[in-house]
C-alpha cells in the first residue's frame, strides 16, 4: 500500500515506488476516456481551486477536465499573471482560498519554490503545475505514462532518451529527466552551450550535435520549446541557426525514421524552430498522446493526493 | 559601588598567544590594571570567579548593516547595538545602504548623534563612494571624514564605473579612508539569487556564478594598485578570489579583505527547500570554497572576520518566495558562538585566530586604539563559557530581526558578561 502525500511538489520527492504507482492509476482513467461517459463520482463535493500566475492554456485546461471528470468542482481563480506577483501576495490569496475551504490547489508561478511556500501555509493538498524553471511534475507523470505505453511497463532500464534544446530554463527538462532517471532510463542532453548547464545531475550525458546524439541510438527524442522572450538576453544568434543545428530537420527526421525512434515535445510547438512542419505527422510523434495522457496522469494525481484540512463529518 | 573588578583563574585569550593563560586581572577606572596570577583580593573589589572560563577582549565587527536611518522597522541603532553587545562585540561599523543613505557630512553626522544618544558602545560610520550609491557621482568626502565616517564603501553595490572607482580612490587616499568592495560584476549576477551550480539548477533558481566576483576583486586590485589606495574587500566567498587577494597582497598591493561567519560554516547544499534563512549576497558557495576559506583564514589571508549583520523582518523574510525575499542574514549575536561552536572547540583553530581577527585586527584598520586583555588597554571584555551553551530563540536575540538559520537551534558556548570602558553592559549566567 502505498500512502497519500499531502502535495505534488516536485518529482524528486517521490520514490521509484510512488511513480509506478501513480502511473498504475493513470491506467484505468486512460481507459475511461475510450468510454461515452467519461465521468467517475470519486471527488464528489470536493473543491479544486486553480491559480495560474503564469499565462497557460493548455495545462490549466487540462487540470479542469482532469478534475471535472473526477465530479470535483472546480474554480479557476483569475490572477494577474505578472511577473511581480510575490510570495507574500499569494499567501494572502492562499488565505482566501483556505476561508473558502479549498481542498485542493493547483499553482504555476513564475518564481521557482512558491509551490513549495504555498503548501507549508495551507492544509489543501498543493499540486505544482510549473514554478519558474524548477519543476513541473505532472509534466513528468504524463511524459512517463506516455512511454509507459511505448515501452509497454514502467520499467524504462536500458532506454535512451535524448532531450534537446533549453535544458537551462526548462522546468519539463528538469522534472521529466528527473522521472526518467528514477525509472531507469539513461537521459543525454542537446543543446546550444549558453543552454546545456555545466552542472547536470548525475549520469546526465552531454553531446554536442547531432550527429554524436544519434550514435548512442536514442529510443526518444524529446524537443524543448525554445523561448523568444527571455529579458532581452541572447543565448543563441537566431531561430534560424537553432532550427539548422538543433532542429529536427526533415533530413534528420529521414535518419530517425529509419531507427524507429520516437517524438516527444511538451508543446506547445513552434514549427520551423524544433521542429520541421513535416515531424507532426510522422507515426511516432507521440505529441497528442501526451496531451491526452496529461489528463489521465493528472486525474491520478487529484486521486492519490490526500488533503490535511480539519472537517466536522 | 566600587569600580574596581577582579577576574579570578580567568583564561585569557589573546592574538599572539596559541594557548589559553590562566591570570587574574583587575579592572579599574575603565581600564585594565592589572594582569597576574594571585592577584590579592583588596577591600572593595567585585570579584569574578572566572575559573573554567574565557576573557577575551570585546569583539569589533566591520561589517554591519543597523538600518537607520529609513529601515527602522528591521533594526535601528539602538536594537542592533544591543545584538552586537548580546553576541560579546563592542564596536561596530555601520553600512550607508540606509535610506535615504548615508552619502553627506550631515547625515554622518545625524548618525554618530543618534549613536551617541542610543548606543551603549562605539558605533562608527562608513559613508558612501557615490552619491545615493546610484554610481555616478562622488560623494563629498572631505565633509564626511570630517563628519567621523571611517570608511568609504557602496556597500550592497559595486562601483560599476571603473573611472569613478579610480578618482574616487585617488581622492581618498590623501584622506587616509579606506574604500571598502563589494565585489559584483552586476551583468553576470543578473537575477541570480543564490551561487551559480548544482544546486540552482536543481532548484530552478537564476546563479550568481563566481566569476561575478572574482572578476571585480582583480578589477578593484589592480585599480588600487594603479592608485595606492587602500582597498578593502569585502565578504569574500570564494577561493578563487582569495587566490587572487593573496597575489596581491604578496605584491605589495595595499589591499585587506574580510570573510562572514556564514561563508566559512555554509554551502550551497544548505539551501534546501528555498529557506530564505540561507539567502545573501555574495551567495553561500561550495562545500569546497568552505575548507579553502578556513585554511586561508588561518593562514592569513583574511585581516578580519566581519559579519555583514543584514537584519530583515520576519515578514520579507518568511512569507516570501526565494527569489523575492532580500538578501542578507543577521550575525552579531551568533558569531562567536558559532565560530566557537564550529571551528575553536573542535581545534580547526584557536582563540588567538578569533582575537586577531574578530577583535584586533579591524581596529586596526581603522587606526583605533588597540583593545586587549593586557596591563593599560581599556577595559573592553567578554566573559565565555565554553562548556554552557547558547540557544537562539527569538526571546534570546536584541535585534528587531531574527533572520540566521541559527534561529532556534543551540550552539556550544556561551557569553556570561560583556564590559566596555569598565562598564559591565551584560552579565548571565
Amino acid at each position: 500500500m502505498i500512502e497519500p502525500r499531502k502535495d505534488l511538489l516536485q518529482i524528486a520527492d517521490l520514490s521509484r515506488e510512488e511513480v509506478e504507482h501513480l502511473l498504475g492509476a493513470a491506467q484505468p482513467f486512460k481507459e475511461l476516456f475510450k468510454r461515452s461517459v467519461k465521468k467517475v463520482p470519486t471527488l464528489q463535493g470536493k473543491t479544486v481551486l486553480s491559480l495560474f500566475y503564469e499565462p497557460s492554456t493548455r495545462t490549466s485546461s487540462s487540470f479542469e477536465v482532469a478534475a471535472k471528470r473526477l465530479s470535483a468542482d472546480v474554480t479557476n481563480l483569475a490572477v494577474a499573471t505578472s511577473s511581480v506577483v510575490k510570495g507574500e501576495s499569494v499567501l494572502d490569496t492562499v488565505d482566501t482560498l483556505q476561508a473558502m475551504r479549498a481542498d485542493y490547489i493547483i499553482i504555476r508561478h513564475k518564481q521557482a519554490g512558491i509551490p513549495n511556500l504555498v503548501a507549508r501555509h495551507t492544509g489543501a493538498a498543493v499540486i505544482n503545475a510549473g514554478d519558474g524553471f524548477h519543476a513541473h511534475p505532472t509534466q513528468a507523470l504524463l511524459d512517463a505514462s506516455t512511454l509507459h505505453d511505448v515501452f509497454g511497463g514502467s520499467d524504462f532500464s536500458g532506454k535512451r532518451i535524448l532531450i534537446v534544446g533549453d535544458i537551462l530554463h526548462s522546468r519539463v527538462a528538469r522534472s521529466t529527466s528527473c522521472i526518467l532517471a528514477k525509472l531507469g532510463a539513461d537521459v543525454g542532453v542537446l543543446g546550444p552551450g549558453t543552454l546545456v548547464p555545466e552542472h547536470r545531475p548525475e549520469g546526465m550525458r552531454k553531446f554536442s550535435d547531432f550527429e554524436q546524439a544519434f550514435d548512442w541510438k536514442p529510443e526518444v527524442i524529446y524537443l524543448l520549446r525554445v523561448q523568444f522572450e527571455r529579458q532581452g538576453e541572447q543565448f543563441f544568434p537566431s531561430a534560424g541557426e537553432y532550427h539548422s543545428v538543433y532542429g529536427l530537420t526533415d533530413e534528420r527526421l529521414d535518419r530517425v525514421r529509419d531507427q524507429g525512434v520516437w517524438v516527444m515535445h511538451p508543446g506547445p510547438v513552434n514549427r520551423g524552430v524544433e521542429l520541421a512542419d513535416s515531424v507532426m505527422s510522422y507515426e511516432r510523434c507521440l505529441i497528442n498522446q501526451q496531451v491526452e495522457n496529461g489528463i489521465a496522469a493528472r486525474m491520478a494525481v487529484l486521486y492519490w493526493l490526500k488533503p490535511q484540512l480539519e472537517s466536522t463529518a | 559601588m566600587s569600580d574596581m573588578t577582579l577576574f579570578k583563574n580567568a583564561s585569557i585569550a589573546s592574538a599572539g598567544a596559541k594557548e589559553l593563560a590562566v591570570s587574574d586581572v583587575l579592572i579599574k577606572g575603565g581600564r585594565i590594571k592589572a594582569v597576574a596570577p594571585g592577584l590579592v583580593v583588596e577591600e572593595g573589589v567585585r570579584v569574578v570567579e572566572a575559573g573554567g572560563k574565557v576573557l577575551l577582549p570585546g569583539l569589533f565587527d566591520l561589517h554591519v548593516h543597523l538600518r537607520e536611518p529609513g529601515q527602522t522597522s528591521k533594526e535601528d541603532i539602538a536594537s542592533g547595538s544591543e545584538a552586537a553587545i548580546n553576541g560579546g562585540v563592542t564596536g561596530i561599523v555601520a553600512m550607508p545602504n540606509t535610506i535615504p543613505a548615508i552619502d553627506s557630512g550631515g547625515l554622518v553626522r545625524s548618525v554618530m548623534d543618534i549613536a551617541k544618544r542610543n548606543s551603549r558602545i562605539p558605533v562608527y560610520t562608513t559613508g558612501c563612494i557615490t552619491k545615493e550609491r546610484a554610481g555616478e557621482e562622488m560623494t563629498p568626502i572631505a565633509g564626511m571624514k570630517s563628519a567621523g565616517a571611517v570608511m568609504l564603501t557602496d556597500d550592497g553595490s559595486p562601483v560599476c564605473n571603473p573611472q569613478l572607482l579610480r578618482r574616487a580612490m585617488e581622492y581618498a587616499r590623501e584622506f587616509d579612508l579606506p574604500l571598502a568592495s563589494h565585489c559584483e560584476t552586476m551583468e553576470l549576477s543578473g537575477q541570480g539569487a543564490m551561487n551559480e551550480g548544482r544546486v540552482s539548477y536543481q532548484m530552478g533558481i537564476p546563479g550568481i556564478p563566481a566569476i561575478s566576483e572574482e572578476i571585480c576583486i582583480a578589477r578593484d586590485i589592480q585599480i588600487a594598485e594603479y592608485t595606492g589606495a587602500h582597498l578593502h574587500i569585502q565578504h569574500v566567498t570564494t577561493a578563487r578570489g582569495m587566490e587572487i587577494i593573496r597575489r596581491a597582497k604578496g605584491d605589495g598591493v595595499n589591499v585587506t579583505c574580510e570573510v562572514a561567519p556564514h561563508h566559512l560554516i555554509f554551502n550551497e547544499e544548505h539551501v534546501i527547500d528555498y529557506d530564505t534563512h540561507y539567502k545573501m549576497n555574495p551567495p553561500l558557495r561550495t562545500k569546497e570554497d568552505n575548507e579553502r576559506l578556513v585554511a586561508g583564514l588561518i593562514e592569513g589571508v583574511f585581516d578580519v572576520i566581519a559579519t555583514d549583520h543584514a537584519p530583515h523582518t520576519d515578514f520579507e523574510k518568511r512569507q516570501q518566495d526565494f527569489a523575492s525575499a532580500p538578501f542578507g542574514i543577521t550575525g552579531l549575536e551568533t558569531a562567536l558562538p558559532s565560530l566557537f561552536h564550529y571551528f575553536i572547540k573542535p581545534g580547526v583553530f584557536g582563540w588567538d585566530l578569533l582575537v586577531e581577527r574578530y577583535a584586533s585586527e579591524p581596529r586596526r584598520i581603522l587606526k583605533l586604539d588597540e583593545v586587549a586583555v593586557a596591563e593599560g588597554s581599556s577595559a573592553d571584555l567578554v566573559l565565555f563559557d565554553p562548556d554552557g551553551t547558547t540557544t537562539f530563540s527569538r526571546k534570546f536575540m536584541c535585534s528587531k530581526s531574527c533572520n540566521t538559520p541559527f534561529l532556534d537551534r543551540e550552539l556550544g558556548g556561551r557569553v556570561n558578561m560583556v564590559m566596555s570602558h569598565g562598564e559591565v553592559l551584560l552579565e548571565r549566567d
